[in-house]
Order: structure tokens, then C-alpha cells, then sequence
């Protein structure tokens, strides 16, 4: 039995988010997801979204009855059973990047920050697996975890007005890709050909929560061709 | 037939009510900002209430019709004419082929919302006709409307449209100066005491950077001590959050899904409509409610929006 370390608070008069107090962890990311699939199979009908996040899960509900005290009652039941086992199949994606100076204006500084070689910090970045949190900020971003702390770098202070779409990036101690240009002030090392957000197909995303990640380094020869096999 | 743009305006783009259901993917609801005056303006036409619109904000386009049909305005208040005649919000109006339609001064609210009696080619995208200006996916070609574009129409399943126009009960007064209900946010409890005082206690000038992303305010709403650290999580329409340099932001329909921002309140429901129709230098004031008392403001304004939009009780999205 998982002890109760969570707290429900109000997010407006129609969301709550349930607080965790564990640490940030892929098995925190597990439970979040098992009481949001919990949570989405007993209230459907009354629900609109539920957002995951590291510590978090917030559930948005529609604007009428008395959503907040039902929801309340049946976490802190959940809670108070032996929770079921997690149904979901965790995968590895690899996501193919070209680490080159082309599409890597900030990787030489980055390193120097690491005190790292370029070589170096592209043999780290490629060699962790990073688990999926969430997504958020941007359609399809995913929020990575397991940056190794030896690569994190504070965020630029004057954040770029746009970062082309596929770069893949370090601020502070995360990782991840800008799935569509962006303003952003991360540092970035290298793009991907992949498309990450696929608006008009069945599968838009690459990722769920829970999955794993695993940076892949290619050459700009490579990067050309799968870019042109997309089209 | 289509209608075609001879000047676009300043922001004119494709929205419905929203694509709701994707925050957890990082994809914000979009949709109309003041969802009210949509609903009215599909309503006088005999739409879905629901139906994709043309949400014009702050500067008109200038429009010339291909096709005959009939048009609808709501929300915003622009000086308004057809053909250099003036037509006016809130009624039916019908256009014939060539006929141009101007948006003059704006006089008062910031947004309004032009349904038209014909239907569009364009294709639902994740399950909304709105488009996502910040991602550029959906409506027309997910963009804005430039000069020079035409949005092609054809008759759809039209009902007949019966003779509507909305009465004055119904009509809202843009005033410039609002007072924006909350209820307590998810860090509200890690302020103090003396800053939520500050932040209730003050006026508010709505700031030009505001957008359909969220509404800036130009006044420190409170200084901090020690800056609030929290991990970000979930955030809905209408968080207001405190920046570090103390500002508050109002969250809205292209915001962030998820933030990072200690929230001290957030609007409520039946107030966000209202952000829709904001712009540089309105005031606003913060009044904090229960939630019961949020609810009961929620199901009132439905009780009253209904008896005009003959709906049954509670049915809003």
C-alpha cells in the first residue's frame, strides 16, 4: 500500500490538482498515470482533460455539479486500496539527431560551461535513456527525465525568438526536442529530422508518458536523406 | 463562392468553441476568447451553436462576398458598413455578391465574431475547426488571414433562418473597466497574506502585450521576499500567475499547458468570456468567491444565455 503523500488542491472552479509530495521518479510517473486512467474510467462523462505532470495531476472537469468533493472522495479511496498493477507497455524511441555545427549553435559553448569536449557531451546526451513525464508547453514537447547532471547548464538569460522546429536542446537540468519553431532560451546541440507533432495524422505524437527515450547521433548526410523520406 | 480579404485586419483567423481534450499532449484549447458572443452570433444565423466563426480583434478586415448570404456580428463593437452603408452587431444581415464589408474605428469591447449562413471546406483538425495561431495547425491553413486570401464557402445543411435579432437584455456593455471573479489556485496558499491583500486591494491596466495566449496587466500586483519555487504542472484557462518581478498573467486560450508560475488565483468561468474582450488600458479589479458561489454564477449565466438560446440547462461545450 502507497501511503497517502498527496494533497488535493483547486485549480479553478473546474480543475483540481492532486499535489505529490514523493520525489520526482519514474515510479511517481507511474502512479500519476495509474490514477489518470482511474480517474478518466469512472468520471468520462464529466471530464474534459487530464493533464499529468512530474509531481502532479491535474483533472479539468466541466463547470457544473459538484465535481471538486466527488473527485476528492473517490482519489482518497483509490488511495486507500491496494493499488492495481500499471497496464501499460513502456517503449524505447530513438530519436536520430545531428549533432553537427550546422544545427548545433550552441553546443561548443555548452560544452566549455561542462567543462566538456563537444565529443564528450554528444557521447553523454546519446548514452542515457530519458523517461517521458509528460507532454506540454508546446503540441507534442515531451518532458524528459534523466538528464545526466553533469550536462545541465542554466538557461540563456535573453531567451532566441525562435528555434527551428527539431532542435534538441539543454536548460537548466532537462533535455528535450521543440517539436514546432518556438521562442525559447534553451541551449541547443543538434536537430532531428523526426516530425514530432503530425497534426492531421492518427498519431500525431511520438511518445506517451512513461516511455523511454534514447538520442541517436547521425550525420548531416543521414539527416538530409530522412528528412527527404518524410516528404 | 467565398469571401474574399481585402485588407485582413490585425488578427482575423478561423475559431469554434475549442479543441478540448488534448492539454495533456501540450496542445492549448484555442478557440473563441469570448465564447458568449460566438454562441450569439451562430444563434441569430440558426447554426450549431458550436460552428466555426471568423474572430476578428482590435483592427476589422475588409471583406467582399462572392456569393450571396447571410452574415452575423457579435461581440466587439466596430463602426460597421456594407457597402459605405452602416450596418450594426446583432442581426441578421444579408449580403449579395460584390458587397463589401468594412470594419471601421472600434468603439468599444476587442474582439468580435462574424458567422456567416454557408459552410466551409475546411477540415476539423484534432477535433476542432479553431486555429492554433502559436502552432499553426487548423483553420484556414493554420494561419491568420492576409490580404489577398479566400475562404471558399458552399451551401451547407442550412436550416432556414428564422427572423432573429437579440434583444437588449442580452447585450453586453464593454465598459473598460471589469471586475474579474476568483476563485484559489493551486499555489495560492504559498502567498502571504499581505501579498494577496496587495493583489485584491489594486487596479489593474491591462497591458498591449496581451494576447490570446493570456492577458498581462502592467502593475506590480505584490513584491516578493524570497521568490516562489514550485515544479510546474497542469495549467487551465483563467491561472492567473505571478511573474518573479511581481506581474500578474492571465492565462487564456493559446496558453501554456503546463507552468511554471506560482498561480494565485483563478478566474472564474463564468468571468472568462470576458478576457475575450479586454485590451490595452482597461482596468480590472480581483474579487475572490467560493467556489459554491462560482458555480451558482456559472449555472446562472447558463439559465439566462438559455432562454435565449432555447438549450437545455447546463449544455456548454
Amino acid at each position: 500500500m502507497i501511503k497517502q503523500n498527496f494533497r488535493i488542491v483547486s485549480n479553478g472552479d473546474s480543475a483540481i490538482t492532486i499535489l505529490f509530495i514523493d520525489e520526482i521518479s519514474e515510479l511517481l510517473s507511474q502512479k500519476i498515470i495509474l490514477l489518470k486512467s482511474y480517474v478518466w474510467q469512472e468520471f468520462t462523462d464529466d471530464l474534459v482533460d487530464i493533464i499529468p505532470a512530474y509531481q502532479s495531476l491535474t483533472i479539468c472537469f466541466k463547470p457544473y455539479r459538484d465535481m471538486y468533493s466527488r473527485l476528492e472522495k473517490s482519489i482518497k479511496q483509490f488511495f486507500n486500496q491496494n493499488l492495481p498493477k500499471l497496464e501499460y507497455d513502456s517503449k524505447l524511441i530513438e530519436i536520430p539527431v545531428c549533432y553537427e555545427q550546422e544545427f548545433a549553435p550552441d553546443l561548443i559553448k555548452l560544452a566549455k560551461n561542462c567543462g566538456l569536449t563537444s565529443e564528450q557531451v554528444i557521447d553523454i546526451h546519446t548514452q542515457h535513456n530519458y523517461l517521458v513525464h509528460m507532454l506540454g508547453f508546446l503540441p507534442g514537447f515531451l518532458y524528459l527525465g534523466g538528464l545526466p547532471s553533469i550536462l545541465t547548464c542554466p538557461r540563456k538569460s535573453i531567451p532566441e525568438l525562435s528555434i527551428p522546429a527539431g532542435s534538441v536542446a539543454i536548460g537548466g537540468n532537462q533535455t528535450g526536442v521543440y517539436p514546432v519553431a518556438s521562442p525559447g532560451g534553451w541551449h541547443i546541440i543538434g536537430r532531428t529530422p523526426l516530425n514530432l507533432f503530425k497534426a492531421d495524422e492518427k498519431k500525431p505524437f511520438i511518445a506517451n508518458p512513461l516511455d523511454k527515450i534514447r538520442f541517436v547521433s547521425i550525420t548531416k548526410f543521414e539527416f538530409d536523406a530522412m528528412k527527404k523520406s518524410q516528404l | 463562392m467565398s469571401m474574399y480579404f481585402i485588407k485582413p485586419g490585425l488578427q482575423t483567423s478561423i475559431q469554434d468553441l475549442g479543441r478540448y481534450g488534448q492539454m495533456h499532449n501540450g496542445i492549448s484549447i484555442s478557440g473563441a476568447m469570448d465564447p458568449i458572443a460566438l454562441k450569439k452570433a451562430n444563434w441569430l444565423l440558426n447554426k450549431k451553436l458550436d460552428s466555426a466563426v471568423i474572430e476578428i480583434t482590435l483592427i476589422g478586415p475588409t471583406i467582399r462576398f462572392e456569393s450571396d448570404m447571410l452574415i452575423a456580428i457579435c461581440g466587439a463593437n466596430f463602426e460597421l458598413s456594407l457597402n459605405n452603408k452602416a450596418i450594426f452587431n446583432d442581426q441578421i444581415i444579408h449580403v449579395c455578391s460584390g458587397d463589401i464589408l468594412m470594419f471601421g474605428k472600434l468603439l468599444s469591447g476587442s474582439r468580435a465574431y462574424m458567422s456567416y449562413s454557408l459552410s466551409s471546406n475546411l477540415p476539423k483538425v484534432l477535433g476542432s475547426f479553431s486555429t492554433h495561431l502559436t502552432a499553426n495547425f487548423g483553420g484556414f491553413f493554420g494561419r491568420q488571414f492576409k490580404a489577398g486570401d479566400k475562404l471558399f464557402l458552399h451551401t451547407g445543411e442550412n436550416k432556414n433562418a428564422a427572423y432573429r435579432t437579440i434583444s437588449e437584455q442580452y447585450q453586453i456593455n464593454y465598459s473598460r473597466s471589469y471586475l474579474l471573479r476568483c476563485v484559489s489556485s493551486v499555489e495560492s496558499e504559498l502567498f502571504s497574506d499581505v501579498q494577496k491583500t496587495s493583489f485584491l486591494n489594486k487596479k489593474y491596466t491591462v497591458s498591449k502585450n496581451s494576447n490570446r495566449m493570456g492577458i498581462r496587466l502592467s502593475d506590480i500586483a505584490m513584491k516578493f521576499i524570497s521568490p516562489i519555487n514550485i515544479v510546474s504542472s497542469g495549467l487551465t484557462q483563467g491561472s492567473i500567475q505571478i511573474t518573479p518581478s511581481g506581474h500578474a498573467i492571465i492565462s487564456s486560450v493559446d496558453g501554456q499547458t503546463i507552468g511554471g508560475y506560482p498561480r494565485i488565483a483563478n478566474v472564474i468561468s463564468a468571468d472568462l468570456p470576458i478576457l475575450g474582450q479586454l485590451k490595452a488600458k482597461d482596468k480590472i479589479n480581483f474579487l475572490f468567491v467560493s467556489h459554491q458561489k462560482a458555480q451558482q454564477i456559472f449555472i446562472e449565466q447558463n439559465k439566462i444565455l438559455n432562454t435565449l438560446f432555447e438549450e437545455p440547462e447546463f449544455q456548454i461545450s
